[in-house]
């Protein structure tokens, strides 16, 4: 119970620096904890039936679900993706407009228009 | 040959055309590379309709071809489904796609690399369709999700960055919803097949039933994100009005319909789909006509059609939600759904048509202010345009849009509406429609003459290709032109072949034909009574809206203030408010 409390917290504290944070590269890191919440959450539901890692070798009783598992290998792929193309956007945005705070950029380039 | 065989053809000739695409970009530049990229744009848009159409026999007669992805066991691999609705889903997005690709030839952005990106897109929008496994959603949803903030940028606008940046971070943010909400339902029911799930949600216990509720109101408002549902419609104007012309032809045509109707697979089997789509058809009626009222308030000529997106979306959702509410299965249920899948699709040609038209339009006259642009069409022929196509096909297209007979918009729209008469949905379209007259009356002044013949315009772009131009290659023009004027007969024949298109779009949708939907009465009295008027109003509301207190409150709504935090509070809000409406409905 304490681990999905802790992961509530790190989902909520990666959904707030998202929303509140003024630096656009800072909201790449929180959606970066987001993602890593979810990410252990699905690996703590696999750890429920058993406890040992999902390669198959002789007297291994008790492994963890590997489902989830596989899911996450992917889910930290596509996060990975997203996380780089954001970096590439806010470089690019930094390019345009001299600065990585969401709000100054936004008046940049309305500016300009 | 058998159809299981070829049904993954849809998603993976594209996925090898993007190679070759790739291939090409490793080329140096030149007649080889050229040729390689356009094999691959061949090979991943021009061979997959023919495969359609080998299967279209098996999906006309109701089969539907089903399995697992590489032969793996049932509950472990990747369940697929391709049926009538994958199908119909796929040639609208072939359609659209070819159209849009052929336009960027002559328009741009133009290269092996963006060529590449769009195929990989096409590949995923078949997948998205196709797969019953919510985890492969997840998947799909997010490649067509990266592709687009990939290509948004593509027009090289400061805006479309910035735009793309914003829908990156509440897409994300909200797929990562959409992956607690698959955790909900693996931790319910240990399965990921919407089968699966749907037969393990039968035997929980009322205690978990929350926690149900909860999953797939997270995977609902993900979803509903990518649809641009009011109140989550807030990324898509910006997105679209700066993304390249091709490219917004796509995204406003194609992808924005996509994940509605993968969702829809999802609310057939799971226990509180009904209530979603009820409330989703009310959202989809709002949407309408709060989209088409900030439409009309808009001076950029694109962001005018994005908006337009937004409301004729809420057309669909209100058709496709109505009928997920009263179930499919029923005859009143299928018509709807068959009402909502051709309005799709023919939004998606009458829009792409727009976009298009107006984008060689503003590319022409340098000016995207609908209140300072005049005289296009004398612009247009000074750019080189001989006979004014740009013109005719913005006319057909602004025409069919308005829900003119007999042009394919008028058959959708009329479609819906008659399968939903009396209803609240009913009187919220009709509202609709008038708003999209009269914003399209706003937007067609920017081909009104001034009334200052033989003007020049030599400040203005030439397009390339043209004999006004004569050292750029030639097909330029061609390429744009031909996209435009495809895509405007098909709007035409849309409209001339409405009851074959009901009757064969009616019997794939009522899987095997065990309940025909009723096919509408098109060209009654009242049916064309209720045009006029909705003409009549919608040329009063033009007047209305230019009068000096109209004009300040059109001002007012364009102005409103709209954040980045805006759209993370409203798909915090728009979530809260469906568990709280699903758990309701249970209890």
């Amino acid at each position: 119970m304490v681990e999905r409390a802790l992961l509530l917290c790190l989902l909520l504290i990666g959904f707030w620096g998202v929303v509140a944070k003024k630096n656009i590269i800072k909201k790449i890191f929180g959606l970066n904890i987001l993602n890593a919440a979810a990410v252990m959450l699905f690996i703590l539901e696999g750890n429920r039936i058993g406890s040992e890692a999902p390669i198959l070798e002789s007297g291994l009783a008790q492994v963890v679900d590997p489902i989830p598992q596989a899911l996450m290998l992917t889910a930290i792929v596509i996060g990975v993706c997203v996380t780089a193309l954001a970096l590439a956007l806010a470089v690019h945005l930094y390019q345009i407009t001299g600065s990585f705070d969401i709000e100054t950029i936004r008046e940049r380039i309305q500016d300009e228009t | 040959m058998r159809p299981e065989d070829i049904v993954f053809a849809t998603v993976m000739l594209p996925l090898l055309g993007a190679a070759l695409a790739f291939c090409a970009k490793l080329l140096p530049k030149g007649r080889v590379a050229s040729v390689v990229e356009y094999t691959g744009a061949l090979v991943g848009l021009g061979l997959p309709p023919l495969v359609l159409i080998l299967l279209f026999p098996v999906v006309f007669s109701g089969q539907s071809v089903s399995g697992v992805v590489g032969q793996w066991f049932v509950g472990i691999g990747i369940t697929f489904r391709f049926d009538a609705l994958a199908w119909l889903v796929n040639i609208l997005g072939f359609t659209i796609g070819t159209a849009a690709w052929v336009y960027s030839l002559g328009a741009g952005p133009k290269g092996p690399a963006f060529t590449g990106v769009f195929l990989i897109q096409t590949a995923a929008l078949c997948a998205t369709i196709m797969t019953t496994d919510l985890f492969n959603l997840f998947v799909c949803l997010e490649i067509m999700g990266i592709t687009s903030y990939v290509l948004i940028p593509t027009s090289r606008k400061a805006g479309a960055t910035l735009a793309s940046f914003s829908y990156l971070m509440v897409s994300a943010s909200a797929m990562v919803f959409f992956l607690l909400g698959t955790y909900g339902f693996y931790r319910l029911t240990g399965a990921l097949s919407y089968e699966g799930i749907s037969n393990g949600l039968q035997a929980i216990s009322s205690s978990d039933t929350v926690l149900s509720i909860v999953s797939l109101a997270l995977l609902v408002s993900a979803i509903a994100i990518r649809v641009a549902v009011m109140p989550l419609y807030g990324w898509l104007p910006d997105a679209h009005a700066l993304a390249p012309h091709a490219v917004s032809a796509v995204l406003s045509g194609v992808l924005i319909k996509t994940p509605l109707f993968a969702l829809s697979r999802i609310l057939f089997l799971f226990p509180a789909g009904m209530q979603v789509g009820e409330l989703m058809g009310i959202a989809g009626g709002v949407t309408a006509v709060l989209g088409v009222v900030i439409a009309l308030s808009q001076e950029d000529a694109k962001r005018l059609l994005a908006y337009h997106s937004i409301s004729q979306i809420g057309y669909v959702v209100a058709a496709w939600g109505m009928a997920i509410s009263i179930g499919v299965d029923s005859p009143a249920g299928t018509s709807l759904m068959v009402a909502a899948f051709l309005h799709a699709f023919y939004h998606a040609l009458f829009k792409g048509l727009l976009f298009l038209s107006i984008g060689t339009t503003v590319d022409v006259a340098k000016e995207r202010n609908v209140y300072i642009l005049r005289d296009s069409i004398g612009k247009l022929r000074a750019a080189g345009e001989r006979i004014p196509v740009t013109f005719m096909c913005f006319v057909i297209g602004a025409l069919a849009i308005s829900a003119t007979p007999p042009l394919n918009g008028f058959v959708s729209k009329t479609a819906i509406t008659y399968a939903m008469k009396g209803s609240l949905h009913y009187y919220l379209l009709s509202a609709a429609a008038v708003g999209t007259v009269a914003s399209f009356i706003k937007l067609s002044r920017i081909y009104w003459p001034t009334g200052k013949r033989g003007r020049l315009h030599p400040e203005l772009g030439i397009l390339p290709g043209s004999s006004a131009n004569p050292q750029t290659k030639a097909y330029g023009l061609v390429a744009r032109l031909t996209a435009q004027s495809v895509l405007a007969v098909l709007c035409i024949a849309g409209g001339l072949a409405a009851p074959h298109i009901l009757t064969i779009i009616g019997t794939l949708m009522s899987r095997g034909g065990t309940n025909i939907a009723v096919p509408p009465i098109l060209y009654s009295t009242d049916n064309l009574l209720k045009t006029g008027v909705t003409t009549l109003g919608g040329i009063l509301l033009f007047f209305v809206a230019t009068s000096k207190i109209g004009s300040r409150v059109l001002h007012t709504i364009r102005t409103r203030p709209r954040s980045f935090q805006g759209l993370f509070v409203s798909f915090s809000l728009g979530t809260a408010v469906l568990a709280a409406f699903l758990v309701v409905g249970k209890i």
